[in-house]
């Protein structure tokens, strides 16, 4: 069964179509892409999915069960989570502090509890802060753990939202443009941390413009050009797609 | 990911929280004997800054914490203290239900001013808190009878366990032991996932959503336990003065409520403590300097905002390193 499934998701804002009868399923554990032309629809894409804005027609389908009409946050809950394209950290927080709000959902204390000092909502506040540090380690950010996040390059804070984002156990996590603007180092460790959730079984959906990246990460792309999907396959297929060619990567 | 839980972060650090007790517990000595070194005078001024402590700290969950541009502190501030006077003087409940009733007042008006909250943000959300406070105003002195207009309310003695605190070191001893515990649950609960989602508000709503967290759920909360603490200050305010009437809770109240959070520092409770002690003694001092008791004043704190953004807490931060605020425990 598809993670996640999209069917017919057509979005309209006052007459214009932003997306067009867009349909496409995304299988558990897999890295899968959409690219496009700016103005193809692709944000627009990542907003319906994750309850930003609303569907003028269509359905999404998530483990089984349907998101049309949930809240953001809800559908955060449910196990799909996102990036966004610049500026989703929380800039004035530390780095850990960053990845304990990510932890929000799993913290059991209960507002009662904390206000009088019960040991239970001090624990679960710690088993948090362990779930926080095993995370940091995880992704290779410990040594920053109390940097205020805005001190941070833009590479290390594309780092910090991931790990805020996969706090709870995402099993699907769509990433907005998170190559863009990282320094070849920051990319490289980027595609490393990217295989490695892959292969811990987090699928991903990625939206992103350097396509050398895209083809080397990606086991399935979807092409998008004026909010219709003109291609859907491997790597290889898309290379030499005629429609894509001509729509996006150019011949040659 | 078991096999790569770390030693945990507090016991990496095992010298921090015996340092952190022992000053804990100087400072709680020192509180406790403060009324042997005050006359009656310097007593109630020590009073007023533990009380305006408790209303800044109140303001800034919303302001500092939660980032709301929410002015309702005055109308807390006068529904608590109303509430303690209206309970003391009509139904004669003792001090501390009268207080509890003050909580659990300002928790609701806090609930009722967190619902526009969800609609309205900056300016719109800034002038309907105002017109609020305003209306608490004129319902105070509108009130007939029942709040005997602009003349005011006494307020009976306060009694606890059986001790009747008719002077103001007496009273001391009743505000302290109110504002710590009030401070201190504030504490608990802006340095747990709570106030991380305060703050996460704060910096990027649309991004706190893709984490789980509802905006809207945490900006009632905000609101609600911001109601409560300022309305028990409220609450001790009326006990502090003994007689209450509605130009107490005016534009000028709010402001001072205002100017104690922006000085001490936004986002930080510390900061509302230092802020309420500057405020509030600072004139108290000037006063021996006649005729330019307002231009040292102004000056003051002029010279804060201009030099000090994050006050006077993020002053001391850059000091000393240790009094910097986390938002989480160790």
């Amino acid at each position: 069964m598809a993670l996640l499934s999209i069917k017919g998701v057509t979005v309209k804002f006052s007459g214009l179509t932003a997306l067009s009868d867009v349909s496409f399923d995304i299988e558990p554990g897999r890295v899968h892409a959409v690219i496009g032309p700016n103005g193809a629809g692709k944000s627009t894409l990542f907003n319906v999915i994750t309850g930003y804005i609303s569907m003028t027609e269509g359905e999404v389908w998530f483990e089984g069960q349907k998101l049309n009409g949930l809240r953001p946050h809800t559908i955060a809950c449910r196990g799909m989570r996102r990036t966004f394209q610049n500026g989703g950290i929380f800039a004035e927080m530390t780095v850990l502090e960053n990845v304990l709000t990510g932890l929000a959902q799993v913290t059991a204390s209960s507002i009662a509890g904390l206000a009088v000092g019960m040991p239970a909502a001090y624990r679960a506040e710690m088993a948090a802060m362990r779930r926080a540090c095993d995370l940091m380690r995880l992704m290779g950010i410990s040594e920053l753990a109390d940097r205020p996040a805005k001190d941070l390059s833009s590479g290390q804070q594309r780092l910090v939202e991931i790990t805020r984002a996969l706090a709870t156990e995402a099993r699907l996590l769509l990433l907005d443009e998170p190559a863009v603007g990282l320094s070849v180092q920051d990319r490289e460790n980027l595609m490393a941390v990217l295989r490695k959730l892959a292969a811990r079984g987090v699928a991903l959906l990625l939206v992103e413009h350097s396509i050398d990246l895209v083809m080397a990460i990606s086991d399935r792309i979807v092409v998008l050009n004026h909010g219709q999907v003109i291609a859907d396959g491997e790597p290889a297929e898309i290379r030499t797609h005629d429609a894509v060619l001509e729509a996006y990567l150019g011949r040659n | 990911m078991s096999e790569l839980t770390e030693v945990t972060r507090q016991q990496a650090r095992p010298g921090v929280r015996l340092q952190r007790c022992a000053v804990a517990a100087l400072l709680a000595l020192a509180l406790l004997l403060v009324p042997l070194v005050t006359n009656d005078y310097t007593q109630y001024v020590v009073n007023s800054i533990l009380v305006y402590a408790l209303a800044a700290v109140g303001f800034n969950v919303v302001l500092g914490y939660l980032g709301q541009l929410a002015f309702a502190n005055a109308a807390f501030f006068g529904i608590g203290a109303y509430t303690v006077a209206l309970l003391m003087h009509y139904a004669a409940l003792p001090f501390p239900l009268a207080l509890g009733g003050s909580a659990v007042t300002g928790a609701l008006v806090g609930l009722v001013v967190g619902l526009p909250a969800l609609r309205l943000k900056g300016y719109y959300l800034a002038i309907v808190t105002l017109v609020f406070g305003e209306l608490m105003r004129w319902a105070y002195v509108h009130g007939g009878d029942i709040t005997k207009g602009s003349g005011g309310l006494p307020v009976p003695e306060a009694a606890m366990f059986g001790v009747v605190a008719d002077t103001d070191k007496a009273k001391y001893y009743v505000i302290l032991a109110v504002v710590a515990a009030v401070i201190w649950s504030t504490n608990r609960i802006l340095r747990s996932r709570v106030g991380r989602a305060f703050v996460a508000i704060r910096e990027n709503e649309l991004a706190c959503a893709s984490l789980g967290i509802s905006p809207g759920r945490y900006k009632v909360i905000a609101f609600v336990w911001s109601g409560l603490v300022v309305a028990v200050a409220g609450g001790l305010f009326a006990i502090l003065l003994g007689r209450i009437s509605p130009e107490s809770f005016n534009l000028h109240q709010l402001l001072l409520h205002f100017a104690i959070v922006m000085i001490g520092g936004i986002g930080s409770l510390v900061g509302s403590i230092m802020g309420a002690v500057l405020l509030t003694a600072a004139p108290e001092i000037l006063r021996n300097f006649p005729g330019l008791e307002e231009i040292i004043f102004s000056l003051l704190l002029i010279a804060v905002l201009l030099f000090l953004p994050r006050g006077l807490a993020g002053l001391a931060a850059r000091l000393v390193p240790a009094l910097k605020e986390r938002l989480y425990r160790e």
